[in-house]
């Protein structure tokens, strides 16, 4: 008893040590709805499979049955019975209990003439579904089933409670170690831990599954750290980059999609099995694996995963042969081939392989027409109503042979003998004998030459170093999260700072990007940005009185009055310009398939249902009292959002232009005094090259060589500021020296001409006729006069900075402002678009008119800007 | 007195002219010739010679999908010639008139417009431009309306400028005294001799087109495929740098070279203005 209290006081110890683990991973596709008994969607099994829903059996890696909710099965002799036994005390995620009932209803709910279960027709054997305790459950079948047990692992067949099982689409209930916690609709689902589990309890406490569907953008959100790991990484040519980095683990391994050249055989050439055999021979499995795959993939020969024990190499028998391929289709009838339309979906490997494909086929005169579809157009066209000849696509379903069985399937392939083998496959449970027709099968696939098999899809997945027992190899690709964790921050050993320093790398791993939920984080970051403003407008006060006092208060009356009269104008071009941007940020948001209400209420909470003009006023109210709004993505205060980004940007910008007025101000000096010989010639000519160098290309330039080759510095991403100063530096050098050059070329030059200039002076033939030597006139009595100009070209590259580090930002995948505001335009966040260029726009006004008035107060003359 | 009139800088001013000019126009001219001639088709791929370095058949090697990166590099310069020229163009034919007027009126729409110029200048100018690529979609047309906008500021200001200290020639008084508007007078007499003044600011704005040209085709907003443009292919090579750098280093290379040589194009215009007045 008392034992047993102080493992249950451990158990919550390490619990609550854990209590922040929070991890980000990124996905591409993006589940339509959230139920995996209603749509086929893999990506749907991808994040709840085994997290939130389980089922009652479970695949192991290699494709047998391990028990997870049936705890045990026995099947009858005949095969026609098999008896289910429960796991006891497991409850769903909204309290109601796991039993026989449950089952019955779930299997039930599957197999109901008005099901919309996509995999339905797997349970077409089931007679009855007969509860025999709460614990126990028969299932009886009219015939034998031998892939029953198999089919039971499926995502679709997973236990749902009747309470919750019509929600589920958008309020996913199981029974899993994890519970559904939120859908940002096209950005992404988080999880939270389930603490009432009744298995194994899980280490981490939340997980968010981020959408990102640009293979860039994966690269550059895993480099910048704004995911923590990615699931099937679709940027195969980058994998290589990330196998090298120490920071990141990957994985690549094998899936159970089979990518196939998808022929219809209801359009005449390609129904003829001469015509089919030919476009076989005419494809160079390698060299599509090569080109859409950058080398990942496996060739296959047949509909079947190299990795089942079953499989059969079947890639030599329609070995890459043009001449044979051309011979068949004269044979055919074709000796001059004809014409097809290939539709593409879009993922890469189909866009790059059918680029490749039709190249191969032009080859042997097949005249191929590329059609590139969004896959709502593709399922429509080719997989519902069979409009097409030709398309690439992958087969994700583990051991869907069967597909071929079916007539009105979208390719439409019939065969009687192919059929009696799948129904003797279904009527057996022996392994031997199993295995023997699942060759077959495979054989006979091949030898009618179905489709044009190419290669069985590779997984690639990559995650943080640090971030262990994340499982990704496993039948129904599927995203394990059941073990996985973070290992605590090597040599780190002040106990809670250690703790608290998990939290954070976790949250924001090497980025600051993910960490937008923490709010009392958020808290302290808007006070450096207060701080910051505060000083500004400090100094502006002490500016003004200064000026005030010496021209009068109306003089400072009317330049004030410009300067607010030009930001409210700016105010409002913004906010026209980001009315104008098409797309509604509330359709983005919500998906095409959004209820209208749903879509109304999230319209009225953003505050985006009343007029343009009421809003912009509002925002504008919002403004003056410090308030940017609501970001519409995030939903969190755009200021913190800001002050976030600025963490990154700032620093950036202030290290650049130091390094700028470091390089320039001793060039330009030089420069002057040598003005008209050889030195100047050769400066000049140096800093034209930086004036013509794109700062974006020097830093690519930058990273080939510190970073890809001399392994000095990562190649990008920011470590954050918990990281330490100098990892932060790091982080920040190659980007700054990248902006700076450009900025240093013009310094250096704007340097050199004011110092020239200042030589006509009468101050300066003073100091010459003094006697004063070259340099000591240029040092003492040209650089004092000519650095306002120089200051003012500082005071504007600063603004330049801030903002113009979008591209640079990309270039290192820095969690800036820069790619908040690309972000913000991409996900329709008006409200951040507007406030980060009305903020930088505020910057520069601001900055323009406290330079001017520093003139002024140094140089009364300019007071009259007609006297200039 | 120049500052630079003084032992061989003259000269080294002229050969900077002259190579500028050259280069200027070769890039001109390699950009016509792409209109008509490549070395190979650069939309062709193919996919066995992908990755190549550069060798006797393709000379500066093959990308990705095999396109020949030369072939590329000259429709892309098309590209560049024609997105930087035409903001210019844009700027020009808004810009100039705007200074001119501002020029010849003073007064309450000098004022007007000159603000209006300020307000530009505000903006963070790659900020608005993403935006603007945003609002109507990314495409070389869009392109040049975002970088033209803020061209039109710069060439009011330089108009501006320059018809200021001409509107005190004793010629602009003459016309003035003959009765001609001040409009007129604008386009008759003080347009014709700020030529050289607009050509200079133009070269330099030609050259900050094609770098900002190929920052917005970088990250995207440039244009779209299959039209090459040097921006697209740096972004392309950005994750093949490990693979095959070369690919990273043509492109810029391409953009630094054209820079410069309008660069040293504009300086050596600029002054030989300065030595002719």
């Amino acid at each position: 008893m008392k034992r047993g209290l102080l493992t249950a006081l451990l158990l919550l110890c390490a619990m609550g040590s854990h209590a922040a683990e929070r991890i980000t991973i990124g996905m591409q596709l993006e589940p339509p709805i959230l139920d995996p008994t209603a749509s086929p969607a893999a990506a749907i099994s991808e994040i709840l499979y085994g997290n939130v829903f389980e089922g009652l059996v479970l695949f192991a890696a290699d494709g047998s049955v391990l028990p997870k909710l049936a705890s045990s099965w026995d099947i009858s002799d005949d095969g026609l019975t098999y008896t289910f036994h429960l796991e006891r005390g497991v409850r769903f995620h909204d309290g109601s209990a796991f039993d026989a009932a449950v089952v019955k209803y779930s299997l039930d709910r599957a197999r109901a003439p008005v099901s919309v279960n996509p995999q339905k027709s797997r349970l077409a054997k089931i007679r009855a579904v007969d509860i025999v305790d709460p614990y126990t459950v028969r299932v009886l079948l009219n015939q034998r089933s031998g892939g029953l047990l198999q089919s039971l692992a499926w995502g679709a067949f997973v236990m749902v409670s009747p309470q919750s099982a019509e929600t589920n689409a958008v309020r996913p209930i199981g029974t899993g170690p994890f519970r559904f916690s939120e859908w940002r609709r096209g950005d992404s689902v988080t999880l939270v831990r389930n603490t009432d589990y009744w298995g194994r309890p899980v280490e981490l406490a939340e997980v968010a599954f981020k959408f990102i569907a640009d293979p860039t953008a994966a690269y550059a959100a895993l480099m910048a750290g704004d995911v923590d790991a990615f699931s099937n990484y679709p940027a195969p040519e980058s994998f290589p980059q990330f196998a090298a980095d120490p920071r990141f683990a990957v994985f690549a391994g094998t899936t159970e999609m089979e990518t196939v050249l998808a022929l219809n055989h209801r359009v005449p050439p390609l129904g003829n099995l001469l015509v089919r055999r030919a476009i076989s021979y005419a494809l160079d499995r390698r060299a599509i694996i090569d080109g859409a795959m950058y080398g990942y993939g496996t060739p296959i020969g047949s509909h079947f995963p190299p990795r089942n024990p079953a499989y059969v190499d079947l890639t030599g028998v329609y070995p890459h042969d043009v001449a044979k391929a051309k011979a068949l289709l004269a044979t055919a009838g074709y000796a001059h081939g004809f014409s097809v339309t290939l539709k593409l979906p879009p993922p890469s490997y189909a866009r790059r392989g059918g680029e490749i494909v039709a190249a191969e086929l032009a080859q042997i005169g097949i005249r191929v027409a590329i059609e590139n579809l969004e896959w709502a157009q593709w399922l429509d066209q080719v997989f519902t109503r069979h409009d097409f000849d030709m398309s690439i696509v992958g087969h994700a379903e583990p051991m869907d042979y069967d597909i071929y069985a079916r007539d009105d399937y979208y390719f439409g392939y019939s065969s009687p003998e192919f059929k009696a083998l799948i129904a003797a496959l279904d009527d057996t449970n022996d392994a031997a004998r199993r295995r023997e027709l699942l060759q077959q099968i495979q054989r006979k696939l091949a030898a009618d030459a179905v489709n044009g098999f190419l290669f069985q899809y590779p997984r690639l997945d990559i995650w943080n170093a640090h971030l262990q027992g994340l499982e990704f190899d496993n039948v129904l690709g599927i995203v394990d999260l059941k073990r996985a964790h973070y290992d605590r921050v090597a040599g780190d050993g002040h106990g809670i700072r250690a703790n608290r320093a998990v939290d954070r790398s976790v949250g924001t791993n090497f980025g600051i990007g993910t960490n937008h939920g923490a709010g009392t984080e958020g808290r302290a970051r808007p006070r450096a940005l207060r701080f910051a403003g505060g000083a500004l407008s400090a100094a502006a006060l002490v500016l003004c009185i200064f000026v005030a006092r010496r021209f009068g208060g109306a003089y400072l009356a009317g330049r004030v009055g410009v300067l607010v009269a030009t930001l409210l104008v700016a105010t409002a071009i913004v906010f026209v310009i980001v009315q104008v941007v098409p797309g509604d940020p509330v359709r983005y948001m919500m998906g095409l398939q959004a209820d209208p209400d749903a879509v109304a209420a999230t319209r009225h909470q953003l505050g985006l249902d009343i007029a343009p003009t009421q809003r912009y006023f509002r925002w504008l109210g919002g403004l003056l009292r410090g308030d940017f709004g609501r970001s519409f993505t995030y939903r969190i205060p755009v200021g913190e959002l800001i002050a976030d980004r600025l963490q990154v940007s700032l620093p950036l910008a202030v290290l650049a232009l130091l390094l700028s007025a470091a390089i320039a101000l001793p060039i330009g000096f030089i420069a002057a005094a040598r003005r008209g010989r050889a030195g100047d010639l050769v400066l000049s000519f140096v800093t034209q090259l930086g004036l013509a160098i794109p700062n974006f290309w020097l830093g690519i330039l930058l990273v080939m060589v510190f970073a890809v080759g001399l392994h000095w510095v990562s190649a990008g991403g920011f470590p954050g500021w918990d990281a330490g100063l100098a990892a932060g530096l790091e982080a920040l050098t190659l980007p700054a020296i990248a902006l700076a050059m450009p900025q240093a070329a013009i310094l250096a030059r704007v340097l050199r001409g004011a110092l020239i200039d200042t030589l006509h002076e009468d101050y300066i033939r003073t100091a010459r006729a003094k006697g004063a030597g070259e340099w000591q006139v240029l040092w003492r009595h040209a650089l004092p006069n000519a650095l306002v100009p120089v200051l003012t070209i500082v005071g504007m590259q600063f603004s330049f900075l801030l903002a113009g580090g979008v591209i640079i930002e990309n270039v290192f995948f820095l969690p800036g402002l820069g790619r908040l505001v690309f972000q913000a335009i991409v996900q329709r966040d008006l409200i951040v678009v507007q406030s980060v260029v009305v903020m930088l726009v505020f910057a520069v006004v601001t900055v323009t008119f406290l330079v001017d008035l520093s003139y002024v107060l140094a140089n009364p003359r300019l007071r009259d800007p007609s006297a200039v | 007195m120049s500052v630079f009139g003084t032992r061989n800088g003259s000269g080294t001013r002229r050969a900077a002219l002259i190579v500028g000019a050259g280069i200027t126009c070769s890039f001109v001219g390699i950009a016509m010739i792409a209109e008509f001639w490549t070395p190979y088709d650069p939309a062709v791929l193919s996919i066995i010679d992908r990755l190549q370095a550069p060798n006797l058949h393709h000379w500066l090697g093959t990308d990705q999908l095999g396109r020949d990166v030369l072939s590329m590099i000259m429709a892309g310069a098309k590209n560049s010639v024609g997105v930087a020229l035409l903001s210019v163009i844009i700027g020009g034919f808004i810009g100039v008139p705007l200074g001119l007027l501002a020029a010849a009126r003073r007064g309450a729409i000098d004022e007007l417009i000159m603000r209006g110029n300020d307000l530009v200048f505000a903006f963070p100018s790659l900020l608005l431009a993403i935006l603007i690529t945003a609002v109507f979609g990314p495409g070389a047309v869009n392109a040049i309306i975002a970088i033209g906008i803020f061209n039109i500021p710069v060439f009011a200001r330089v108009a501006r400028g320059g018809a200021l200290q001409l509107w005190t020639r004793d010629y602009t008084l003459a016309a003035r005294v003959a009765g001609k508007g001040s409009m007129r007078i604008s386009f008759e007499h003080v347009l014709p001799n700020l030529v050289g003044l607009l050509a200079v600011q133009g070269t330099i704005q030609f050259s900050l087109g094609v770098i900002a040209e190929a920052g917005l085709s970088y990250v995207g907003l440039g244009a779209q495929p299959p039209t090459p443009s040097w921006g697209r292919m740096l972004n392309e090579a950005q994750t093949l740098t490990a693979l095959a750098p070369t690919l990273a280093l043509f492109p810029g290379l391409a953009v630094l070279l054209f820079v410069l040589g309008l660069n040293l194009l504009g300086d050596g215009l600029q002054h030989r203005r300065g030595r002719t007045e």
